[in-house]
């Protein structure tokens, strides 16, 4: 019957595998005619590399925008200096990007702006896969609370020191991380249950029950509650 | 025990009850996205559902009997859905309105139920992205039809058992090509024996 084999579960998470790698071609510095001056940030880029040295690893500047990558240890050190001491007081926003290479994987950046100065600079943190814990910036800048929630909840990544780390929008016992490139596109069959189709019923696994020809009852037609028997 | 479903006075009632029912129909507004807007409209001034009886929008689904599901629908939003559909007393019906809420629309991902008939009972989809309030016009008619040729006295007192297909008490103006059409020749002449006509004629 179908609504008896699509409740089947699998009570481990599945292993998941991504098999295509897209490369893109070196880029070169091209020109961007809508580049303003407001990301070119050349003294703020000196300024961070006097302060903090190696921890700065790699400084971009494409299509007229700096991205200045820095040590995961030393974000928040980072971010504190460039709020203090450069004005950059705010966090415009923060996410996650999965790269699918084998050595730092995954990525965080943060966007930055000056308002009084009318600046804004790009940071970013690069991760390992079997490692990707990075600290928090919420001491630094209150905003990055839900915007590095999201980054949990979508790619996995862990926030040392944030202060309430929830999934935000996927159910709190969903066992993948969507945005990470192994997750197939319709999700793992059986991971989010539907609701029951009888008001007592089970909950239904399978995401496609109208397809494999289970027809949801019409009110009058469902089986009486077991409640109401006893 | 008499057979109900024959009966004349059954049947007189169940067109008196069909009427009451099929022209007080209580939507329940179940909004989740931009399909909600048109559904706005089609209770609005402009297309004025009021026309139908149905302008009395319940925010409560114990005053409802017609869920109108606009929008994309999550699994996180399923279940409360579903919970607001049982607490709707019958008879109740169901309308999903829009591709989204239909087939999952152009939301083919992880976290989009792929159609709300998963896991609820619909009687209309209307297609569209998003509807013209006609149309949602349209399927509160087929729901109204619907409702016109249905038992529902002798649902009532037959509760849970079989029933064959009540027969249809009017012609089925909007959906002629039905399984036994009343006075089709009359009101819908078939494609072919017009076409047949108008050769002779020739």
């Amino acid at each position: 019957m179908a609504e008896q084999k699509s409740n089947e579960r699998a009570k481990t998470p599945e292993a998941l595998k991504f098999y295509f790698t897209a490369v893109d071609p070196p880029r070169g510095d091209e020109h961007n005619p809508h580049a303003k001056a407001t990301t070119y940030v050349p003294e703020v880029v000196e300024a961070l590399q006097e302060q903090f040295g190696d921890a700065i690893e790699a400084v971009e500047l494409y299509a007229g925008e700096h991205t200045v990558r820095v040590r995961a240890d030393r974000i928040v050190d980072v971010c504190r200096f460039l709020k203090e001491a450069q004005g950059f007081n705010y966090l415009a926003d923060l996410g996650g990007i999965d790269r699918f290479t084998d050595e730092g994987r995954f990525e965080v950046f943060y966007n930055l702006v000056a308002i009084e100065r009318r600046k804004r600079i790009r940071l970013k943190v690069r991760l390992e896969e079997d490692h990707p814990v990075v600290p928090s910036v919420t001491s630094v800048y209150r905003a990055a609370n839900w915007n590095e929630r999201e980054c949990y909840d979508m790619f996995g990544i862990r926030f040392e020191g944030h202060p309430d780390l929830r999934r935000m929008y996927m159910p709190e016992d969903f066992e993948y991380h969507p945005l990470r490139k192994e997750f197939p596109l319709l999700g793992i069959p059986g991971s989010l249950p539907l609701p029951p189709q009888t008001p007592g019923g089970p909950l239904t696994y399978d995401p496609f029950a109208r397809a494999h020809g289970y027809v949801p009852p019409p009110s009058y037609e469902e089986p009486p509650a077991e409640t109401e028997e006893t | 025990m008499l057979d109900l479903r024959e009966g004349f006075l059954t049947t007189r009632l169940d067109v008196v009850l069909n009427w009451a029912r099929s022209n007080s129909l209580m939507p329940m507004p179940m909004g989740l996205a931009c399909c909600a807007i048109e559904m706005m409209a089609f209770a609005g001034p402009k297309y004025d559902v009021a026309r139908f009886g149905s302008e009395a929008m319940r925010f409560s689904p114990r005053q409802a009997d017609l869920m109108i599901v606009a929008g994309w629908c999550t699994y996180k939003m399923a279940h409360a859905i579903r919970r607001v559909w049982d607490q709707m007393p019958d008879p109740k019906w169901c309308i999903a309105m829009g591709a989204c809420a239909s087939t999952g629309g152009m939301h083919r991902c992880y976290g989009v139920v792929q159609g709300i008939d998963n896991f609820l009972p619909v009687d209309v989809y209307i297609p569209g992205c998003p509807p013209r309030p006609e149309a949602v016009l349209h399927a509160l008619m087929d729901i109204q039809e619907k409702i016109r040729n249905t038992y529902s006295v002798a649902q009532d007192y037959l509760h849970g058992e079989p029933r064959p297909a009540a027969p249809p008490i009017r012609p089925q103006v909007l959906s002629p090509e039905g399984d036994e059409p009343v006075a089709r020749n009359v009101l819908h002449r078939s494609l072919k024996s017009s076409f047949n006509h108008g050769r002779a004629e020739e």
